[in-house]
C-alpha cells in the first residue's frame, strides 16, 4: 500500500464508479449549485473546486443504485476539516428513503469519520452486510464542526462485482 | 362522442387533413416538450372565513373553481401527473383524495364540502407532505398548493421552519394568498415560500378581491404555467388568450417565455402570407372573369351556411352535454365571421369574448384565427379545402377512422349532407361537435 492515503486501493478491490446507475442517483437536501454529481462523477470528484453541499441543514441523504450487484468493501469520503461529514450511516438495498424514516431501520453500518478518512483513507465497512448490494443509501447525519452546511469533496466506493447476467447481452439461441 | 374524443379532436384533425395550417398546429404540439412529472396535493381552506362574498360568488366557490382549473391543467399537461386534495378546516385536516390521475374522481370529491371551523395551516402542510411521500410513482416531483384565505395565526419563525423542512425533502410549494388580509399575512406567506424556494420552483400569488374571478387571475401566474422553464403550452397560451389576445406581443405569446412557440407561429404566418399573396395575385388576374362566378358561389355558400347552422343546432341539442355556453357562443360568432368574411377586410381577431371562450382551448383560438384570415382573403378563389371536403368519400373515410364515431348515426348523416361547399371553419367546428 502506498503512503498517500488518497490513492490507495485495497488489493483486489475495484473503484465501482463505473457501475453506478446514474439515472437513479438521488440526493436530498443538496444545493442546486453544488449537486451530488460533483462528488461522485469521475473527473469532478477530484476537482477541488467542485463539491457537494447541503442546503436547508447539515444532513444529506444520498441514494446510489448500481447497474449490477456488487460487494462493497470500503467507502472513501473526502471533505474539508470543518464542514466534512462526521456521522455517516449506510443502508443497503433500501430504496426511496426520506429523512423521516432513516431512524426507522437500523443502518447496515454506521461510522464516524476521522480526519484521516476525510483526507481519503477508505473506511472499511462490515463486509458481511454488503455482499449483495443493488443500491446504497448514505445518510450523513452531522458534520465535523457542527455547522449548518456540510461539504463533501468526493465519494467513492471500493469493492467487487458479483457476476450478474447483463440482460442486454442475452441473445436468442438459434433453433437447430 | 365522449369527452376524451372532444379533447383529442384536434390531433385527429391535424393528422388527417393535408393542408398547410396543420403545420402550425403540429409545431404547436411539438414544443410541448417540457412536461414536468409531478404529484400535487392541493390544500383547501374551507373555514368560516370562506363564506364571505367579496370574491364572486363566494370565496369558497371562487376557490373551488380555481382548484378545478388547476386539476385540469395538471392532469392535462402530463397524463401521468397525479393530484390529491385535502381540506384544512372543518373538523380537522382531512384528505379527500390521495394523489390520483383520475380527474373525475378529483372533481367529484370536491362536492358537498362543509364550510366551517378554522384553518390549520401547519397540520395541513404536514399531512400533504405525508400524502406525497406515499405516492406510488416515486419519480414524480412533489408539490403542494395551498389556498390561504383565513388569517394566519402562526409566527414567521414557525412558517420558515416548515418551509425549510419542505425544501429538505425537495417538496415545492405554491401559495394563493386571498380572502382575509390582516397585517403581516402577506409577509408571513412570502417568508414561507422563500424558505421553501429552491431554484424558483415555489411561488406565491396575492389575489385581492376584485371584479375578475380568482381563476382568471391565477391562469396567468406561474402556478399554472409551471416552473419558469416554459411550462405547459396549455397554460401559456391560455394566459395569452385570457389577457386579451395580441396585447403587446406578436401572436399573443411572449417570445421570452416561449420562443419556440413564437417562432413556430411566425414562420407559419409567413408561409401562409406568401401562399395568400400568390393565390391573391392569381385571383386578381382572373377577377373580372371570376367575379360573377364568385358571387354565385358565395350566395350558395350562404344558403348552405344557414342550413349548416340549423343542422348544427340539431347536433348541438343532441350532444348538449358536450357543448358549454361559451363554446356555443364561440361557434355562432365564428360562423358569423365566416359568412361576412368576403365583405370585411379587417376582422377583429382580438375580440375579447372569443378570447375568453377559448381560454381553455388555445389551439382552437389560433386555428380559428388562421382560418378566418384565410377565409377573408381567399373567398373568391376556391380553396383546396372545399375541394377536399366535396370529396364525400374522403370525408367519410376520415370520419370512419375516428374512434367512437358510428357512421350510421343520423346526426352524422345530416352533417355529411350539409357539407357541400362549406368553409374550413364550419367543418372544423362541426367536427368538434361530434
Amino acid at each position: 500500500m502506498t503512503s498517500t492515503a488518497s490513492s490507495s486501493i485495497p488489493r483486489g478491490q475495484v473503484d465501482l464508479v463505473e457501475f453506478v446507475d446514474w439515472s437513479g442517483v438521488e440526493c436530498l437536501n443538496q444545493t442546486t449549485s453544488h449537486p451530488l454529481v460533483n462528488a461522485l462523477k469521475q473527473g469532478s470528484r477530484d476537482d477541488d473546486g467542485l463539491h457537494l453541499e447541503s442546503d436547508a441543514d447539515e444532513q444529506l441523504l444520498i441514494y446510489v443504485p448500481f447497474l449490477q450487484v456488487i460487494k462493497l468493501h470500503s467507502v472513501v469520503i473526502v471533505g474539508p476539516e470543518e464542514e466534512g461529514p462526521k456521522t455517516v450511516k449506510l443502508f443497503a438495498n433500501k430504496e426511496h428513503m426520506g429523512f423521516s424514516n432513516v431512524s426507522d431501520y437500523p443502518p447496515s453500518d454506521s461510522t464516524e469519520l476521522s480526519l484521516d478518512n476525510l483526507k481519503g483513507k477508505p473506511v472499511t465497512v462490515k463486509y458481511v452486510k454488503f455482499q449483495n448490494i443493488r443500491s446504497l443509501t448514505i445518510f450523513i447525519e452531522e458534520n465535523q464542526g457542527g455547522s449548518d452546511v456540510t461539504k463533501v469533496q468526493k465519494i467513492a466506493f471500493l469493492g467487487t462485482t458479483v457476476d450478474t447476467t447483463n440482460m442486454k447481452d442475452l441473445k436468442k439461441i438459434e433453433e437447430h | 362522442a365522449s369527452k376524451r374524443q372532444q379533447k383529442s379532436w384536434f390531433s385527429i384533425l391535424r393528422s388527417s387533413l393535408p393542408f398547410s395550417f396543420p403545420i402550425l398546429i403540429f409545431r404547436l404540439a411539438l414544443r410541448r416538450i417540457a412536461m414536468v412529472l409531478e404529484a400535487t396535493m392541493i390544500c383547501i381552506d374551507n373555514s368560516e372565513w370562506m363564506r364571505n362574498g367579496d370574491y364572486s360568488p363566494s370565496r369558497y366557490q371562487a376557490q373551488a373553481d380555481a382548484i378545478n382549473l388547476i386539476c385540469g391543467a395538471k392532469t392535462q399537461s402530463n397524463p401521468e401527473n397525479t393530484v390529491g386534495v385535502l381540506t384544512m378546516a372543518g373538523k380537522g385536516v382531512r384528505v379527500l383524495v390521495t394523489p390520483t390521475s383520475d380527474l373525475g374522481k378529483i372533481l367529484a370529491c370536491m362536492h358537498g364540502l362543509e364550510i366551517g371551523g378554522e384553518m390549520n395551516l401547519t397540520a395541513g402542510i404536514q399531512v400533504a407532505q405525508l400524502a406525497l411521500k406515499h405516492r406510488q410513482n416515486k419519480k414524480q416531483k412533489q408539490r403542494i398548493i395551498v389556498f390561504a384565505g383565513s388569517p394566519i395565526k402562526y409566527d414567521k419563525k414557525t412558517l420558515e421552519a416548515i418551509g425549510r423542512k419542505l425544501k429538505k425533502n425537495s417538496v415545492a410549494l405554491d401559495v394563493v394568498d386571498f380572502g382575509e388580509s390582516d397585517d403581516g399575512k402577506p409577509e408571513k406567506l412570502e417568508a414561507l415560500v422563500a424558505a421553501v424556494n429552491n431554484n424558483d420552483n415555489s411561488h406565491i400569488v396575492h389575489v385581492p378581491p376584485g371584479p375578475s374571478a380568482l381563476s382568471d387571475v391565477l391562469i396567468s401566474t406561474p402556478i399554472f404555467t409551471g416552473d419558469g422553464e416554459g411550462g405547459s403550452g396549455f397554460a401559456a397560451a391560455a394566459a395569452a388568450a385570457a389577457a386579451g389576445g395580441m396585447s403587446g406581443f406578436e401572436f399573443g405569446v411572449d417570445p421570452n417565455r416561449d420562443p419556440e412557440l413564437a417562432l413556430a407561429l411566425r414562420i407559419s404566418m409567413e408561409e401562409e402570407r406568401a401562399r395568400q399573396e400568390a393565390a391573391a395575385k392569381k385571383a386578381a388576374e382572373e377577377a373580372g372573369k371570376q367575379e360573377k362566378v364568385g358571387e354565385q358561389a358565395s350566395s350558395s355558400q350562404d344558403a348552405a351556411m344557414t342550413e349548416a347552422v340549423n343542422s348544427l343546432a340539431v347536433v348541438a341539442d343532441d350532444k348538449k352535454q358536450n357543448l358549454t355556453d361559451d363554446e356555443a357562443a364561440l361557434l355562432e360568432q365564428a360562423l358569423a365571421m365566416s359568412m361576412d368574411g368576403a365583405k370585411s377586410t379587417s376582422v377583429d381577431i382580438t375580440d375579447a369574448d372569443m378570447s375568453d371562450a377559448t381560454a381553455e382551448d388555445p389551439e382552437l383560438a389560433y386555428a380559428l384565427q388562421m382560418s378566418v384570415q384565410e377565409t377573408v382573403r381567399d373567398s373568391s378563389s376556391q380553396s383546396e379545402m372545399s375541394k377536399v371536403l366535396e370529396d364525400q368519400s374522403f370525408v367519410s373515410s376520415i370520419l370512419n377512422s375516428l374512434p367512437g364515431v358510428d357512421p350510421n348515426d343520423p346526426s352524422l348523416k345530416d352533417f355529411l349532407a350539409s357539407l357541400q361547399g362549406q368553409s374550413e371553419v364550419c367543418f372544423v367546428l362541426k367536427l368538434r361537435n361530434l
